[in-house]
């Protein structure tokens, strides 16, 4: 069973986000940002190259122009690869633990598991970033000597950055989970 | 106690701050306009190059300027980044001590933790 629902980001941005349930205990949710556009990229590449048309007109080296249709090129790759993140997705499977995903537009996935028992809650948090107040998903870490204490905090939805009413439908979602591991029966 | 009123002491050292600063800013006057020949005949031959009279308040204006940015960088620099637990609690709630609960009267101040606080707003009540 899945559902998607569009929202905004922190910046302005449309966002969606993809609900999916797979068993009674486990759950997906995705957060889809939007992909590379046309316009944004044809105007930094045509920044750089006029800038590199304006120096050659300056030194007449053609080596500038070649140099800029190669930082052109490298520079679209590494961003794909290694900057510009499509999804960030969150399994949340009751008694195993949280597995966290990237997708890079390159096709790049990088994923982070949380188990269980390490998982004290996951909770909105807001904090200060960069001359902004935000509200941000994140993962609380207990302790292992001392359950009540916080021994990290993992903030989830890093690049996407869902505002407030996206947040609270992926909590919810989580919270329904994470209460099934207070009444399911112990084990040490 | 520390009053801030007016007191004899604090009137005698306004005052003498006073004429402090317009003979520092006299001597200033003096030091930068008056030409070298006129300091020389005085017998004043010992003092600083006129240029560091021009050379100062600039340093020092320019030093006022980066003294913003500055201010503004270490400001986003001291900013806890969203990964550290001082986003959520500090030394004072680790250590607070639970108040017994009296009956009818007003419950002590104390810190909630984060949890109960994210179950109390965004959980429909029950």
């Amino acid at each position: 069973m899945a559902e998607e629902r569009r929202f905004l980001s922190a910046s302005g941005v449309p966002i969606a986000l993809r609900r999916r349930q797979h068993s009674a205990s486990c759950r997906e949710l995705a957060v889809r940002g939007p992909r590379l556009q046309l316009r944004s990229l044809s105007a930094a590449t045509s920044a750089v190259w006029l800038a590199a048309y304006g120096l050659f007109a300056l030194c007449e080296n053609s080596i500038v122009l070649s140099a800029a249709i190669f930082i052109t090129l490298l520079g679209l790759i590494i961003y794909l690869h290694f900057v510009k993140i499509d999804q960030e997705s969150l399994l949340v499977i009751g008694s195993l633990g949280i597995q966290v995903t990237s997708a890079y537009a390159s096709g790049k996935e990088s994923t982070t598991f949380i188990e269980m028992g390490q998982v004290k809650d996951v909770v909105i948090n807001e904090a200060i970033h960069m001359q902004k107040v935000i509200y941000y998903l994140c993962i609380l870490l207990q302790d292992p000597e001392d359950p009540q204490a916080v021994s990290e905090v993992v903030p989830l939805f890093q690049s996407s950055k869902p505002r407030l009413d996206c947040l609270i439908e992926v909590y919810k979602s989580c919270q329904e989970i994470l209460e099934q591991r207070k009444t399911a029966p112990q084990s040490s | 106690e520390n009053s801030p009123a007016p007191l004899p002491e604090r009137a005698i050292y306004g005052f003498a701050l006073f004429l402090g600063s317009w003979f520092g800013f006299i001597l200033y006057l003096i030091w930068a306009y008056v030409p070298e020949t006129w300091l020389f005949s005085l017998g004043l031959t010992y003092w600083p190059q006129k240029y560091w009279a021009v050379a100062l308040p600039v340093y020092l204006l320019v030093s006022v300027g980066i003294g913003y940015i500055l201010l503004f960088g270490i400001n986003m620099m001291s900013t806890a980044p969203l990964n550290s637990t001082h986003t959520i609690t500090d030394n004072f709630a680790k250590k607070q001590q639970q108040k017994k609960f009296q009956e009818e009267a007003i419950p002590a101040l104390r810190d909630i933790p984060i949890s109960e606080v994210n179950r109390m707003f965004f959980l429909p009540e029950r």
